[in-house]
């Protein structure tokens, strides 16, 4: 807190100090007055960010565990070498201002959604940067329907006016694949609400996802990440961290740390505990239902455990080796995968999997609202998906099955398809065949989920603890000795971790919360293993004109 | 004193209506709902409107205010509570597990507050403007201002992290679940729910204990020899308990709501964190449901205050 107050006082006193050399704005018509909106110009959006001190920002309102972002791909093999970090310059940003003649009686509006005290110091600080460069702004926190709030593109692409009634929005982007972060800066994306169309912006979208060749996705990504980073669409502010939390109780047998958002494998089955009754501590058990695998299919412990995947993950979320499917064979110009099953797999009621129940999960979680873009884009790709979708075919005609094989054939090339094959889980025909998908999350089997995983559901008192135990039916053995994994019930953000933590009750946890990692630091037998996931922060720039700007 | 009862209790059925139309009316009055909730923010970015529509549409959330309503108080009338809108799991079934874990805390510290709370008043008032009264007094502001958080972290970090006597949290644990195996996990969080609870039953039986012993009727006690035990104890307690017992009346309905501080620094799975949670997400079922047994219990813990009032003082009759 002390920091922050002296970063307000730094800023408010440097207020005060270009105050003083404040020029009268000109008279003539600013570039921008035909757009009508101040933030169609670049100049203004650069000015914007050349205000920040990010790196301050992150090394002390976040104490260094969080990184401070020029693009929002992370760093790594897809982030574009050259880009132009804008790193702080008061100056420069007073005088790009100025050419853009920014209207000095213009106060941004400001929106954001979090209600966490980070969030709030952060857009306080954010406020006195601007304040001290000349921009007024002011900043509300959104209620109710966000979707509609933030997302609602407007009928004309091209100039507007915009459907949303902001300048700005503070959000987070967390991807599962690069295509998330990239997708809606195309001038036809139903979420694009933002950015109206620019020439040769769409075409590099496309590229992203034109091939399913890695290396030239890679350099697509590059290119569009270059153009955005130019004419700065948004602003991106920083990569967040996550914590993995992890006792000396237990020995993860130098299995590599990943993205706990999504489920990678983590060889659970070998690790090893030196707990006499060989039970684990950890969170996320379940308050009023099992979470269903819709939006994040690995966000708590138990959705990767209980389910199988067709194929596993590594730790960076890249597709390897055969899960449910024995192996798998992609085509050469990726438009169809074959999956050949595994023929030992039963789920935990003791019915054996089958193709069937892969095309029931592919034709139901198709109709699950929410289902995340990645999955969704997926599934869509496949042929006959549409007529499907329209209730003009029973079934999706791009997915045959013969025998144990199971062959999907796309109508449009997916680059993420192994991606989504890798984290959605296959479910059970048996006991959801019946049900309503649009309420899936409403069905009872969520109060005692039936899976293949290597751990199944043995005792779940909800809002208590659930416990999960090893699944002797299970088509690996592993080397470990852990039987059983105790789950204290909380939801993704948990209250009560930092007392588990100290009182012996955590082995194995997770979190972004900068203030759970300095804490559980402190802890004498937990480590702390900061992880770089694709979890980004960023403002939404509204270049459409709207009321209030014009 | 029967038709003063029945009365009663029929003035609660409009009384009823009314506030929970009122509270259906407040849910309805907050900012979206609950498909707003299902779905994390970053989330919503890459999901259609039409898609969420739907979902409202299956959730029964499309229908006009006034139908909503309609349908839910003749589901109630009819014994069917609802259904969460989070999971699908009947609203009986989520107050069936959390209600009892909030009453065995509320009733715990509601005793142990009642009955430290008393002796401690009565002594304070004997013995006022005595050493053992200041300390007493001092003890009670001290318990009416220190927040329920803060005096259960100081708990935690005291009696769990250092001397290990108690577990950090929750209700119960495995193979442990008979109520004597887990009376360790009850200790810690009704003994802080009550020290507040303590302080002002102290307080009030303190004034209304001195308040009683100026009274005429305690003079004249006095005046006939009888012993000064007798008198304060027998004649001067029974009269001062009158109010005491509305204090301790209007504190049943926390029973079921009122300890949310408690349970979340506790862990305690009780009604207030669903209740608080359900409110956060516009689980409007469960929010009506909590707040109608809340309602339900004000009311009747109003009629029983009143019932308690005559039987403790001759004075009172009932009309």
């Amino acid at each position: 807190m002390k920091k922050i107050i002296v970063l307000v006082v730094l800023l408010c006193l440097s207020v005060a100090l270009f105050a003083t050399g404040t020029k009268e704005a000109s008279v003539s018509t600013a570039p921008w007055q035909e757009k009508g909106t101040p933030l169609s110009d670049v100049r203004v959006r650069q000015a914007l960010l050349l205000a920040i001190d990010m790196q301050t920002i992150v090394d002390e309102l976040f104490e260094g565990m969080a990184e401070r972002a020029i693009a929002m791909t992370s760093p790594g093999a897809y982030l574009a070498e050259g880009l132009e970090s804008y790193d702080y310059d008061p100056q420069k940003a007073k005088a790009l201002l100025e050419a853009a003649q920014w209207p000095k009686d213009y106060t941004l509006d400001v929106v954001y959604y979090y209600s966490d005290q980070q969030t709030v110091d952060l857009m306080a600080i954010i406020q006195q940067y601007w304040a001290a460069v000349g921009v007024k702004s002011s900043f509300r926190k959104l209620e109710g329907d966000l979707s509609a709030q933030l997302w609602t593109p407007p009928a004309d692409r091209k100039v507007g006016p915009s459907e949303v009634k902001w300048d700005l929005a503070y959000a987070a982007v967390a991807a599962l694949s690069e295509n998330e972060f990239y997708d809606r800066f195309e001038s036809t994306a139903s979420n694009n609400s933002t950015i109206p169309y620019q020439e040769g912006l769409d075409e590099l979208v496309k590229a992203t996802r034109a091939t399913a060749d890695v290396q030239k996705q890679i350099e697509a990504f590059k290119a569009l990440q270059r153009k955005i980073n130019k004419n700065m669409y948004n602003i991106p502010l920083y990569h967040q961290l996550s914590f993995i939390y992890i006792s000396d109780k237990i020995d993860l047998k130098q299995n590599a740390l990943g993205n706990d958002q999504f489920s990678y494998e983590k060889n659970i089955l070998d690790w090893t505990t030196t707990r006499p009754d060989g039970m684990i501590y950890s969170n996320g058990g379940p308050m009023e239902f099992y979470e269903a695998p819709v939006v994040n299919p690995g966000l708590y412990l138990y959705q990767e455990l209980l389910f199988d995947k067709l194929i596993n993950a590594d730790e960076n979320l890249t597709p390897t080796e055969g899960m449910l499917a024995k192996s798998y064979t992609v085509s050469a110009d990726g438009m169809q995968i074959t999956f050949d099953l595994r023929t030992d797999v039963l789920w935990h009621d003791g019915r054996r999997f089958s193709s069937d129940d892969v095309l029931f999960t592919f034709e139901y979680l198709i109709k699950t609202p929410g289902l995340n873009a990645v999955a969704l884009n997926t599934l869509k790709s496949i042929s006959g998906a549409d007529a499907y979708l329209e209730g003009k075919a029973s079934s999706i005609s791009g997915v045959r099955v013969e025998g144990n094989k199971v062959v999907v054939t796309f109508e449009t090339l997916d680059p993420n398809a192994l991606l989504t094959f890798s984290q959605w889980p296959i479910l059970p025909k048996h006991l959801l065949g019946s049900s309503n998908p649009v309420l899936f999350q409403q069905n009872a089997f969520w109060q005692n989920p039936i899976g293949t995983g290597p751990f199944k559901v043995a005792q779940t008192v909800m809002d208590n603890y659930a416990i999960l135990e090893r699944n002797a039916n299970y088509y690996r053995t592993g080397s470990g000795n852990i039987k059983k994994i105790y789950l204290h019930a909380s939801k993704e953000n948990d209250g009560n971790l930092i007392k588990n933590a100290e009182s012996g009750r955590i082995d194995y946890a997770w979190s972004k919360s900068v203030a759970d990692a300095q804490a559980i630091e402190k802890i004498a037998h937990m480590t702390v293993n900061p992880v770089n996931i694709r979890y980004t922060r960023l403002f939404w720039v509204n270049q459409y004109p709207h009321p209030a700007n014009k | 004193m029967i038709s003063f009862i029945i009365r009663k209790f029929l003035l609660l059925i409009p009384l009823l209506l009314v506030i929970s139309f009122l509270i259906f009316l407040g849910m309805e009055l907050m900012p979206g709902d609950a498909v707003d909730f299902m779905i994390p923010p970053d989330a919503l970015a890459t999901i259609s409107q039409a898609e969420l529509d739907l979902l409202r549409s299956e959730l029964g959330l499309d229908a006009p205010f006034l139908v909503r309503y309609g349908t839910w108080l003749v589901n109630l009338v009819q014994g069917d509570f609802g259904y969460s809108l989070q999971s699908g799991v009947a609203v009986s079934t989520l107050l069936a597990n959390t209600l009892p874990a909030t009453l065995e805390l509320s009733l715990a510290a509601l005793v142990l507050s009642t009955l430290f709370g008393s002796i401690l008043g009565v002594v304070s008032a004997l013995y006022k403007g005595r050493l053992s009264d200041n300390v007493l007094t001092v003890m009670g502001m001290i318990g009416v201002a220190i927040p329920q958080f803060l005096f259960g972290l100081i708990m935690i970090v005291v009696f769990v992290f250092k001397l290990g006597w108690f577990p950090v949290g929750g209700r119960l644990t495995v193979g442990n679940e008979a109520f004597l195996q887990r009376l360790d996990h009850l200790i810690l969080p009704s003994v802080v729910l009550a020290l507040s609870m303590t302080a002002g039953v102290m307080r009030y039986c303190r004034s209304s204990m001195l308040d009683s012993l100026n009274k005429e009727f305690i003079k004249t006690a006095r005046s006939k020899g009888l012993p000064p035990w007798r008198v304060n104890l027998v004649h001067g307690l029974r009269v001062a308990m009158t109010p005491v017992a509305v204090l301790i009346g209007f504190r049943l309905p926390m029973l079921i709501g009122g300890s949310v501080v408690i349970e979340q620094v506790f862990q305690w799975p009780g009604v207030g964190q669903m209740f608080v949670s359900a409110v956060r997400s516009q689980n409007t079922p469960i929010v009506m449901m909590v707040a109608f047994f809340s309602v339900l219990i004000v009311l009747i813990a109003s009629i029983l205050v009143d019932i308690a009032t005559a039987l403790l003082d001759p004075r009172v009759k009932l009309s």
